[in-house]
């Protein structure tokens, strides 16, 4: 009995530490709003590949993720994050910005 | 002096002229699918700055009111796109933004513009088709898949 509580013990810590591994190399890029900007402010993704954007909000207000050029808009509210789904883009420059805020600076993406 | 006043007139419209913008209609990536009513309340008040299917009319190829029409294009189509709908199912996150926006501008009566309704009887929706466009709305935002 003891043999397999301490069994199901150590299968369970390692499933936990293999979660907390993947959480480590999170694929997914990322930026944050905060002090009125996006950090980092520049992003390279490769071109002509289907990605998805991870868009954390530091703030303690709504921020808009807004990118015409990539035809997206999200509203972030305050502690929170979204994953934004972005198409295979051709090579070249995107810019992204917080409707809410528009005297924050923007942000670019860039596909390579 | 109030010929002068006229001339000088004449002479900036002339050379507004100078300053033109492209109509152009760019093709339709993928149009949304509305029940037929919606459809037909959608292309008479929202398509003409907000698709690839602008209507432009005979005065947006006169300066100044060309520079405004362009604008209201340009700026209509960056915001809210339905030739490119197909492209917000693949975020729906956007889509449900989009679905949202349009629900409170709707009810807030702020979509077309009065300027737009003024010289275009055909965009002022009756109480049915504006219900039936809130309803269609609401059905989508309703069937919107949880985004993370």
């Amino acid at each position: 009995m003891n043999m397999s509580k301490t069994a199901a013990w150590a299968i369970g810590l390692s499933l936990c530490a293999g979660l907390e591994a993947r959480a480590g190399d999170d694929p997914l890029p990322a930026v944050r709003f905060e002090d009125q900007r996006f950090e980092p402010s520049e992003l390279a993704v490769p071109a002509g590949a289907p990605f998805q954007l991870r868009v954390v909000n530091g703030k303690s207000e709504a921020v808009e993720f807004e990118s015409f050029e990539l035809n997206r808009e999200r509203v972030v509210q305050p502690g929170e994050e979204v994953v934004v789904y972005l198409p295979a883009l051709a090579p070249g420059t995107y810019r992204f910005f917080d409707d809410f805020h528009k005297d924050a600076g923007e942000g670019r993406i860039t596909a390579r | 002096m109030r010929l002068r006043i006229l001339a000088a007139i004449a002479l900036a419209l002339g050379a507004a002229q100078a300053v033109r913008f492209e109509e152009s209609n760019p093709p339709v990536e993928g149009d949304v699918h509305p029940p037929p009513d919606v459809e037909t309340g959608l292309r008479s008040a929202c398509y003409d700055c907000h698709s690839n299917e602008t209507r432009w009319p005979w005065y947006s190829s006169l300066a100044p009111i060309s520079w405004l029409v362009y604008r209201d294009v340009s700026e209509g189509r960056r915001r809210l796109n339905f030739s490119r709908w197909s492209d917000y199912l693949a975020d729906p996150g956007t889509r449900t933004e989009k679905l949202e926006q349009i629900r409170k501008l709707v009810v807030l009566g702020d979509m077309p513009p009065w300027y737009y309704s003024a010289v275009h009887p055909s965009s002022r929706w009756t109480d049915l088709q504006r219900d039936e466009v809130l309803h269609w709305v609401d059905a989508e935002i309703a069937a919107s898949p949880a985004t993370p």
